[in-house]
Parts: C-alpha cells; structure tokens; sequence
C-alpha cells in the first residue's frame, strides 16, 4: 500500500474512533430529557423552569459529544 | 404590502423550485473543499497598515458587527421618545417584544444586584452569536468566492527540494452569464496520475496479448504433439522431431509475438487517447500546476515550473493547466475558532469581573481556600476544591469555543453536504440549522449569565453558616 493511502486510511479510522465518545453526549442527553418530561408530566407548572434546566444540562452534555467532533474534524482537514 | 403577497406567496415559493431546478442542472454540484481555519484572501487583501491577510470569517465577522449597529441604530430611533406606551408596531415591537421576554427570563435566573451587567452580557453575546449563525443561512455564504488554484508545496526531505502536490480541486468551467465555476462533474486527475495510468494501460496490454500468444504456442504444440503421436509409435523419434518443431516455433514465434504486442499496445494507446479526448470534451483537462498562493514557509524555487498567474483568465489556457477550489467571500464567522475563542475569553474575563465587582478581594478566596487548612482535619480538601474550581473557569473558555465551533461547522458541513447530495430541496436542513443557530446563541448567552450569576454568589458564607447550624 501507498503511503498516501496509509495515511487516508489512518485518518478515516482515527477520526471514526474519536467519534465514539459523542456515545457518551448522546446518553446524556436522553437521561436529562427523558427526566426532564418526566418532571414536566408531573409537574406542568414548572415547564417553563425544567425546560430552561434541560436545555442547559442538554448543552452540557452536548458539549463533550462537539469536543469528539472537534478532535475529529482536526484528524480529517487540519493534519495533512 | 401583505395584501398585496397573499396568495401569491406559492407562486414564489413554484418560482423558486423552478430556478433551483435550473441551477442544479446548470451547474452541477460540486463535493464540497473542507478547511478548518479561516481561509486566507489573496495577497494584497491586507487588513489596512499591517502585513496581516484578511480571512473570509472576518469579513462575516465585520458584517456582523454592521448588522448589529444597524440594529441598534434602528432600535434607537423606532423608540418613543416622550415615553408613551404606544408601541410603534412592526419590527420594533418583536425585538421589544423579545428583549421583555429575554430580560424577564434572565431575571429569573440572575435577578439581582449585578442583574443590568449580567443581562447588558446576555444581549450581546446573544445577538452577536445568533447574527453569525444565522449567516449560514444565507445563499452565496459559503460558495461565492475567488476560484482559486488548489495547490500545496511541501518540503520533500528525500530530494530536498519543493514538491507540488496536486491530488484535490476540480476544472474551471464557464456557465451559464460566463459566470466560472468550479466543475463537479471531472475530479482534477495530475500528470503523474495519468502518466501512471498510461503505463498501466501499457503494461496490461502487453501482458494480455502475452498470455494470449502462450495460450496459442501451447495449443499448437498440443495439436502437433498428439498429430505426432499418431503417426509414429516411437518416443523416443517423437520427442527429437517435438524438440525440432519447438525452436521453429520459437523462431516464428518470435515474430508473431513483437506484431502482437505492438497491435495491443496500439489499441491500448488508443483506448486511452479516446479516454482523454472524452474527458476533454466534458471540460476535464490535465497539467502542470505551480502558483504562489499559500505563504507561510520558504518561497520555493520555481525556475523550472510553469507559473500560473494568481486569477488567470478562466478561459485563456493557463486556467486549463491547474485543480481549483472556490475560496468563499464570506464564510460563517462562528466556524472559526478565533472568533469563538475570543467570545469565550470575553465570557471568562466578565465572570471574573463582576466576581470581584461583587465580592472584592475576597473572591480569590474561591480559588486559593487555605482559611482551614489548619483548622480543620480536613482543611486540605478545600484547597484542592479551591484549584480544581481555577482550572474549571479555565476549562470554561475551551468548553464556550469548542461548542459553539463544532456546532456551527458541523452545521456548515452539513448544508453543504445536503445542497450537494440533494441540490434542488436541502431546506429542510437550513430549518434544522437556523434552530441550531438559535440554540447556541441562548446557550452561550445563557451559560455566561448563569457563570456571572455564580460569581457574584459567595459560597463561604453558606458555609459558615453551614457549619454554625450543625454546632
């Protein structure tokens, strides 16, 4: 094999497996809202409150599945 | 004016799908060039009195600020002077509207003393975020730009001179208006890939009619060796006359086999002669390229490669010899981490500042907390609490860029990536994205509102007050 396709083929797998930690931002993400509209069934009141909370919790969490992506969008364009 | 559009909007909304339709099938869609950082315009677009190169994501960035002083300016002058409660309708009342709506929820949030700074951080934040997300939305950010010639010269430590590698971009083509455009259709194929697939050519030919010529050697012989067979008993005159016919037949074959492989090398040459004259006609060509683009490392020597001027003519024969990529005007000014890394350190600064507005001197102690360390048997924990918080604000500033960065670009990618996949309807991502832009705005804005709210709170006295309780 080429050395160039050596290093396309490094950087699809790197970028692949920098990806699995948005696994962990996903999970978040569906025990925050999932609490959430449980809190807001029983609670419809407080939508407004709990959905603020969520959002930001969701935003948490978001943040470490985006610094996943981050790590592999430099693998794909920024290494060369 | 709404009379005036109604029933009529469908119309447009048809007009619009038709001139969609139109430009997919006029210009074909191009696989989009992915670039992190900012993307430098060419030489001689300098920001005025310095050396340093104006990117696309600043001149989103400028446009941002316009729009929002424009805003204000609006804002400004739509308000009623006297005080009067009559709102004036329109614009204004939806951004007063909004900006009730904000300030109430903000209140509820950091509703106190500092709430004027806390929420004036808010506004801003927000409606610098929000403006530079919703740029993405707009047709032309992000594909109008300088049509460039993509290429890169790298250092080669084993020959130690400049290399020119060319394996990306696409062909120049004119369209519809002489507007040029970047040619989807023909990847951009270099002359040491097409050399190479030339001797490929070359050596398959060479190889088949080989195997061909063995095939039919092999079978002659075959026939003669079972002719003889049946004529003479003998093996032993059997094999002498195999031997005899055998260099005969390498003799003649000889002959046979140089015409072969010169008919099939012809045919070869020809097939792909009418491979490249194909690809011609679809406006694909191949050839040297050099140009002076990128800077940043030693100026190459280049005496013995072709020059291509900066912005050849798209039509002169230069423009032939060269891969292209678009260079966009405007790109959104969230992609860039600059931008985004500057907003996260303003958010860091204005939480420190209105921490010590509010507490003084003592806010430091939410950091360096050596109060008990010899009081209590576990005064220790409190000073690695302490810095754990420093690196935590610090890790804030990462955490503000890297979001709002990655969200936006991976918007970005994905417009492009749907306008390409499906080039007449990609709206429904466009939808996605201006809800995404919306979020990341309030999140940012939001996030540093509520940091700034936790500033201002001091923790020390809880828990002294914690403590008195529990005695």
């Amino acid at each position: 094999m080429d050395p160039q396709s050596t290093i396309i083929m490094g950087k699809a797998i790197g970028a692949g497996l920098a990806m699995i930690g948005a696994a962990g931002g996903g999970i978040g993400i569906g025990i925050s809202v999932g609490g959430a509209v449980m809190a807001m069934g029983r609670n419809p009141d407080h939508t407004a409150t709990i959905q603020t909370n969520m959002i930001l919790g969701v935003a948490f969490a978001e943040a470490v599945a985006i610094y996943a992506l981050v790590v592999s969008l430099i693998i794909l364009f920024v290494l060369s | 004016m709404n009379s005036f559009w109604n029933g009529k909007r469908r119309f447009v909304a048809l007009l619009m799908f038709l001139a969609g339709v139109f430009v997919a099938l006029e210009v074909p869609p191009v696989i989009p060039f992915i670039q992190l950082p900012g993307e430098k315009f060419p030489e001689g677009y300098n920001i005025p009195f310095t050396d340093i190169r104006v990117t696309n994501t600043m001149v989103a960035a400028l446009i941002v600020w316009i729009i929002l002083l424009l805003l204000i300016a609006y804002i400004a002058r739509r308000r009623p002077k006297d005080g009067s409660e009559v709102p004036p309708g329109g614009f204004y009342n939806m951004f007063e509207a909004l900006f009730e709506g904000l300030m109430g929820f903000i209140g509820g949030i950091a509703g106190g003393r500092h709430f004027r700074l806390i929420f004036s951080m808010f506004m801003t934040i927000f409606l610098v975020v929000l403006i530079a997300n919703w740029m993405e939305l707009i047709p032309g950010v992000d594909t109008v730009g300088f049509i460039h010639p993509h290429v890169k010269e790298k250092y080669d430590a084993d020959s130690g001179e400049y290399k020119v590698i060319t394996t990306d971009g696409y062909e120049i083509y004119q369209g519809f208006l002489g507007i040029s455009y970047v040619n989807g259709q023909c990847d951009w194929i270099s002359p040491a890939d097409e050399a190479a697939a030339d001797q490929a050519a070359l050596l398959a030919a060479d190889e088949a009619a080989l195997a061909a010529e063995q095939d039919q050697l092999e079978k002659a012989a075959y026939a003669r060796y079972q002719a003889k067979h049946d004529d003479h008993g003998e093996d032993d005159h059997a094999d002498e006359a195999a031997a005899d016919e055998h260099a005969d037949d390498e003799h003649s074959g000889d002959a046979a086999d140089t015409d072969a492989v010169a008919a099939a090398r012809q045919e070869a040459l020809d097939a792909r002669t009418a491979e490249k004259q194909a690809r011609r006609d679809r406006g694909c060509y191949t050839g040297v390229a050099t140009s002076s683009w990128e800077d940043g490392y030693v100026e190459p020597d280049k005496s013995e490669k072709k020059l291509i001027p900066l912005h050849p003519d798209p039509s002169s024969e230069d423009a032939k010899l060269v891969p292209w990529v678009v260079l966009p005007f405007v790109r959104v000014a969230s992609t860039d981490l600059n931008m985004t890394l500057t907003l996260g350190i303003i958010a860091f600064v204005m939480i420190q500042y209105v921490g010590f507005k509010a507490l003084g001197i003592g806010y430091l102690t939410k950091f360096f907390n050596f109060s008990t360390l010899f009081k209590s048997p576990l005064g220790g924990i409190d000073v690695a609490v302490g810095l754990l918080e420093l690196i935590g604000d610090f890790a804030k500033i990462l955490s503000f860029s890297f979001r709002l960065l990655g969200n936006i670009f991976a918007g970005s990618i994905v417009l492009f990536v749907m306008s390409f996949l499906v080039p007449i309807l990609p709206w429904p991502f466009f939808i996605l994205e201006f809800f995404v832009g919306v979020i990341q705005a309030m999140v940012f804005g939001l996030l540093t509102a509520i940091f700034m709210q936790l500033a201002t709170v001091s923790h020390h006295h809880d828990d002294e007050h914690d403590d008195a309780d529990a005695h």
